[in-house]
């Protein structure tokens, strides 16, 4: 019995003292994000002065102004952003929705061969699908377009797996009923599994959306000109032009550019770590 | 009369059922093929097609203004016969087996140090922190690590300088540049495996551990003997998401060294960006590229015939 009380107590200890360093390395993890908001309130003169700032040392603006009235054509270049993860994610909600239904729910021939094919698709990089998209682009005057880079992600592999994986984990038995009673299979879909599916929607909505805001590659490839750019590609533009003095400025397009991501994130924690979660573990 | 006629109709109503099963199952499979059609096109243009184009680009010496020509296997011969493809080849495997070990190794015992009772805002701080790098483009936080790792303007020179220490040309030494840009993957991505074991944790059942406590088996056995054999797919998922991630790794190294000093950092997607749209060596392009899926493929492939034999 003492034992057990003893070996309770030091339980107690480790699980503290733990917790205190992972508290610590939390911490750590969010240094380059506290130094990058805090540099975007520096007044450019300071910018290099040591030591660096974790807190903002004012709430003076001017950098931000900066950036939007810069060379860098910055609004454009946010509503490019905006449009392609737009598109993009609400194209997946409809296309990966739609056949993980199919898949999920239907029984027809060459169905499970479908779904193979396409979860090979999760294997194959942008690098192997990239040149022929780029060449097929340019004679069809798609490139330097940013919808052309949103038309290559209208549906994904992981969005149909992962919709289709949280269907099979629902019941089946209300679409049934409403089969016998003779509702079509449209009806079906859009009146009950879909509202069943809120969960995994929101998940990979999120998932999508800060995926194609953080597209660099396929982006750098395919959109040239400062207009057609999308953010994370025109950051290194902006960096080009201020790298002899504006280290604030770069930084104050920065702390822009991964707002709308970073505040997706605090609101929705839950569903972006439960749709990870749930693709992940269940492969 | 009136039970020949019962048969009759019973005859009858059967014939009707499994008609109307078989227009049922007509009217399904139809439904089926409809509500896959929009992703099965998008998938046979974007991903299916390129895919056979850029294999066939690859046996090719593509020029649409004087004409393309075949030319066999020659565009492998040259990437698996240059010594400065092979560099690059041999430092994207290296890259991939160092990032992938530690972002899994890491993601891990983050999660076993996570894996205990906490309140839950204290859960929302972690995972908050941990997780933030993984949702952030690496092209933000590369130009970040840019300025930590610079030279004389640098942080962490700044910081190493102040305590006495000699400074690290970090990503301008050539012995350095590599992993100093592991140690950015590291930070970057390590959150999201910690997130995938922490779930896996919640998984293995509680009173299997607590026997074994009550045995008085010490922590690492318990590790070795039961957690980690009933996690194991769970380790062998992350080992080939990391693996297919790693091998396309592009946008840190484009950042933080442009693939310098010299050739020492530089990366297979590096190199198909620069043969391919910098020179408009399409064919070899492609080549290289399709070099890179073959690697994933294997790796997958292998990973999957492991993880059969050794998982439970």
């Amino acid at each position: 019995m003492d034992n057990v009380l003893a070996t309770r107590a030091m339980k107690r200890w480790v699980d503290a003292a733990i917790i205190a360093v992972m508290i610590v390395l939390a911490i750590g993890m969010l240094l380059p994000f506290l130094w990058l908001f805090s540099m975007s309130f520096r007044s450019v003169a300071d910018a290099y002065k040591m030591p660096p700032s974790f807190l903002p040392p004012s709430l003076d603006f001017s950098n931000y102004v900066e950036v939007l009235t810069s060379r860098v054509p910055f609004v454009r270049i946010y509503v490019n952003s905006i449009l392609v993860a737009v598109v993009v994610t609400v194209g997946q909600l409809v296309t990966c929705t739609f056949a993980a239904f199919a898949f999920a729910r239907l029984r027809f021939r060459g169905r499970d061969a479908l779904f193979f094919i396409l979860l090979i698709g999760l294997m194959f990089p942008a690098q192997v699908t990239i040149l022929p998209i780029y060449l097929g682009y340019a004679r069809l005057g798609l490139l330097n377009q940013p919808i052309g880079l949103a038309l290559m992600y209208l549906t994904s592999s992981f969005g149909v797996f992962l919709i289709r994986q949280f269907m099979l984990s629902q019941p089946k038995a209300l679409e049934e009923a409403a089969l016998m009673d003779g509702a079509g299979y449209f009806k079906i879909f859009w009146r009950i599994s879909l509202p069943q599916l809120r969960p995994a929607l929101s998940a990979l909505g999120i998932i999508t959306f800060t995926q194609t805001w953080n597209y660099y590659f396929q982006a750098r490839v395919l959109l040239g000109p400062e207009e057609s750019m999308t953010l994370p590609i025109a950051m290194d533009v902006l960096r080009g032009y201020m790298a002899s003095g504006n280290l604030s400025v770069v930084m104050a397009a920065m702390s822009m550019s991964i707002l709308p991501v970073v505040l997706l994130f605090l609101i929705a924690q839950k569903f972006v770590i439960e749709g990870i979660t749930m693709s992940g573990i269940k492969t | 009369m009136a039970t020949i006629s019962t048969v009759g109709t019973s005859e009858r109503a059967a014939g009707d059922v499994r008609r109307r099963t078989s227009d049922l199952a007509r009217a399904q499979a139809r439904a089926g093929y409809l509500f896959v059609l929009p992703t099965s096109v998008l998938y046979l243009t974007f991903v299916i097609a390129p895919v056979i184009v850029t294999c066939i680009l690859a046996f090719a010496y593509y020029d649409p203004m004087l004409g393309s020509r075949w030319v066999g296997f020659d565009n492998f011969i040259r990437f698996f016969t240059d010594r400065r493809s092979l560099q690059i080849l041999w430092n994207t495997l290296r890259f991939a087996f160092f990032a992938v070990t530690f972002n899994v190794l890491v993601g891990l015992i983050l999660a076993l140090a996570l894996n205990r009772a906490m309140p839950r805002w204290l859960l929302y701080f972690f995972r908050l922190s941990f997780f933030l790098p993984v949702i952030i483009a690496a092209a933000f936080v590369s130009i970040v690590w840019g300025y930590f790792f610079a030279d004389d303007l640098g942080i962490i020179n700044y910081y190493l300088r102040l305590m006495g220490l000699p400074s690290v040309r970090w990503l301008t030494d050539a012995n350095q540049a590599m992993t100093s840009i592991i140690v950015m993957d590291v930070w970057k991505n390590t959150g999201f495996f910690m997130i995938i074991f922490i779930a896996a944790l919640q998984g293995v059942p509680r009173s299997i551990i607590e026997a074994a406590v009550m045995d008085g088996t010490p922590a690492w056995r318990q590790f070795l003997r039961i957690t980690l054999p009933y996690i194991s797919p769970v380790v062998f998922f992350c080992i080939v998401y990391a693996s297919i991630g790693a091998l396309q790794v592009f946008e840190s190294i484009t950042i933080l060294t442009q693939g310098g000093p010299g050739d020492a950092t530089r990366s297979l997607s590096i190199l198909i960006v620069e043969e391919g749209f910098g020179s408009f060596q399409i064919g070899y392009a492609a080549s290289i590229s399709v070099v890179m899926t073959v690697i994933i493929l294997i790796i997958t492939a292998v990973q999957q015939l492991l993880s059969r034999k050794w998982v439970q």
